[in-house]
């Protein structure tokens, strides 16, 4: 019997958590959807998904969620920001992104990125299976891989416009971009072989490979990357294949980490280098080099000039 | 309640032993040419570790760098790179494998000893958990984990392990005892608490995830002269410890009732065996994080091999655990040249089909 009361208080609890709980549902109803933007020509458009799905758009998306930071960039830089209502945790890039609905593309929650009601789901990581979990509900979901290229981007680019009714936004973009890095590339026509690079993802030797997307921008600028020959495009080395492997520039993609000039000249045996020698030791944001979104061409003019300072005054 | 494992009644499993010493317990004297041999056998695998590796350096130059580095004899007629890597990355890294390895082969002795459980290892009781929960929190924190040359990684891996060990050995602990199955119980708890806390953290901040599993699956791609010096004094006490104990060890695993009878400060030299393993295996999985395995299977073997004393048993875990470890790490740094395996994957790959091979061979009770 003396349990009652204790029985009642939970009770009480449960129902006023459960009245916080409904408040808070109504809160975060979707908010009203953005105006329709210009009429959208083209559509309804068909591409075909990385799943080998065909997928047909019928009309302009008003409600898209992104779970793809790559993708958001694309899709702000093409003119299709106001009708984006989400974006997934790691979309940190333009700023705007962090007032719409977050999302988690890592640890996905079907029932979160279904209450956004959004009729433009972009995913580029099936998390969890969670395409197909997102299919079932008959939602519209755009699954397309990362392009593992640089020219991949500028396709990606082209394809997430049109999804979106801004074709012409995406094809004047992408076209901008091949500009800028035919400029890169053009400078270095007399270029027969760069400098030996070497690209530091963390302070236990993580690299990246010629055939990683990262590795796609040596490749480009003509550096000799010395992970070539790895057996996967992001291995770790041996501290003792680096020395041997001498690079005459180092690249730190580590800087957030606490890596920096100074604490690489600082290691043990690493003032054989070259590159610790002649002190040409850079920090570059891992960010513009890593996630293929419009920025990738600033990485590219970033790097052309660490690594050709004489070529890009 | 019902012991888990003791030591052997001579005349009880006399017959199924093979070997006349397995039981008798030899004096100090006969310790001498096994140990002699198992230096040796110490020393010929560091100077094996030191001149094989993914860059090709003659053998004779790899000693005569070394003679020139250790004895300052001879004038240097190789390229600086060479020298670097023998003298700054190839010999830190051999010796810091070895010193892990022999730390928590004889740690794990101590333990399974202490314990007397046949499955305790280093880690059991909030060591690995503890530790990478320490790790965890320094490398997903905003502030940057690296200053020059110091790193937050190695103090905070630590502070977990001994944080860990002593909320597992303070909850298990009443009236002065620390019952040992009440102990295991403790630290598979907190080592399952910290064990979620480290994954929630990983998984909230999945952008450092591929640092943070690097770490945790250990090795010694990083190691440094500077490492060394963190893990050896932990190691050298510890190591002296779990042998001064060696006698004691040998009487708990008749029974700890008799053994208190007999006058045996049983509460007294488990704290001090589990606070000495704990610390040298801490300071291990600062430096190199958690590499499995080691700990667990290397005191079996020596039993397998050379018997149940302890004052033998836990010298030659040293030198069979350094044994194992450097050549471990030569295969994880080789095979995929010029790209490193984890050596933890080396470690049980190889390891378990050769102990179970060991296991068939010998066919007799392993502890």
């Amino acid at each position: 019997m003396r349990r009652l009361p204790l029985l009642g208080i939970w009770l009480a609890l449960l129902l006023a958590l459960t009245l916080v709980l409904a408040a808070c549902g109504e809160e975060e109803e979707p908010a009203a959807g953005p105006e329709p933007t210009a009429a959208a020509t083209g559509f309804p458009v068909t591409v075909t998904r990385s799943d080998g799905r065909e997928l047909t758009i019928a009309e302009a998306p008003q409600r898209i969620a992104s779970l793809s930071p790559a993708a958001t960039e694309v899709l702000y830089a093409v003119g299709a920001g106001p009708q984006i209502v989400a974006t997934d945790l790691q979309s940190d890039y333009p700023a705007e992104a962090a007032n719409t609905t977050r999302l988690d593309a890592y640890q996905p929650n079907l029932e979160a990125i279904a209450a956004v009601e959004a009729d433009l789901i972009i995913v580029a990581t099936n998390q969890d299976d969670i395409v197909q979990a997102l299919d079932g509900l008959g939602e519209t979901v755009l699954f397309r891989d990362m392009p593992e290229s640089i020219d991949g981007v500028m396709e990606q680019v082209r394809l997430l416009a049109s999804a979106t009714g801004h074709a012409e936004e995406g094809e004047r973009l992408a076209e901008e971009m091949e500009g800028r890095i035919e400029a890169v590339t053009g400078k270095l026509a007399d270029v027969e072989e760069g400098p030996r690079i070497y690209h530091e993802l963390d302070n236990t030797f993580f690299t990246v490979a010629p055939n990683s997307f990262v590795g796609d921008f040596y490749n480009l600028l003509k550096a000799r990357n010395i992970a070539e020959g790895a057996a996967t495009a992001y291995p770790q080395f041996s501290q003792e294949e680096i020395l041997d492997r001498d690079p005459e520039v180092i690249i730190l993609a580590d800087a957030d980490a606490g890596e920096s000039a100074q604490t690489v000249k600082a290691r043990p045996g690493w003032g054989v280098i070259s590159a610790v020698k002649n002190d040409r030791i850079y920090v570059i944001d891992p960010d513009i080099v890593s996630r293929p979104s419009p920025r990738v061409v600033d990485g590219l003019e970033q790097l052309a000039r660490l690594l050709y300072p004489e070529k890009f005054p | 309640m019902r012991r888990v494992q003791t030591f052997p009644v001579p005349d009880l499993h006399a017959d199924a032993l093979a070997g006349e010493e397995a039981f008798a317990l030899p004096g100090v004297r006969s310790l001498r040419v096994p140990l002699l041999l198992a230096l040796v056998a110490v020393l010929a695998t560091v100077l094996v570790g030191a001149s094989q590796g993914s860059v090709d350096i003659p053998f004779t130059t790899v000693v005569r760098i070394l003679v020139s580095k250790v004895l300052g004899l001879g004038s240097a007629t190789w390229p600086d790179t060479w020298e670097e890597i023998v003298w700054q990355i190839r010999l830190p890294r051999v010796l810091l494998a070895g010193l892990v390895g022999a730390t928590l082969a004889f740690s794990g002795a101590g333990y399974q000893g202490i314990l007397r459980n046949p499955l305790a290892d280093p880690y059991l009781i909030g060591v690995a958990a503890g530790a990478g929960l320490g790790a965890t929190i320094v490398l997903v924190s905003p502030v940057p984990y690296a200053f020059g040359t110091l790193s937050l990684l190695p103090p905070a891996a630590f502070a977990g392990a001994v944080l860990a060990v002593s909320i597992s050995y303070g909850l298990a602990r009443s009236g002065g005892v620390a019952p040992n199955v009440t102990l295991i119980l403790a630290g598979v708890a907190v080592s399952a608490a910290a064990t979620s806390a480290m994954t929630f953290l990983i998984m909230a901040n999945h952008q450092r995830a591929v640092t943070v599993l690097s770490w945790l699956l250990g090795g010694f791609n990083t190691a440094t002269w500077q490492k060394v010096g963190i893990v050896l004094p932990y190691s050298l006490v510890g190591g002296a410890a779990v042998l001064a104990s060696a006698r004691i060890l040998n009487v708990l695993q008749l029974d700890e009732e008799e053994a208190q009878q007999l006058g045996v400060p049983v509460e007294r030299v488990k704290l001090l065996v589990i606070v000495a393993a704990s610390l040298a295996t801490a300071a291990a999985v600062s430096v190199s994080g958690l590499i499995g395995f080691v700990g667990l299977i290397v005191p079996h073997t020596v039993r397998l091999l050379w018997g149940f004393d302890y004052r033998r048993l836990v010298p030659m875990s040293m030198a069979v655990g350094a044994v194992f470890l450097i050549l471990a790490d030569l295969a994880a740094r080789s095979v995929l040249s010029p790209s490193e395996v984890p050596v933890g994957v080396v470690t049980a790959l190889c390891g378990a089909p050769f102990f179970l091979w060991l296991l068939r061979r010998h066919r007799r009770a392993v502890f």
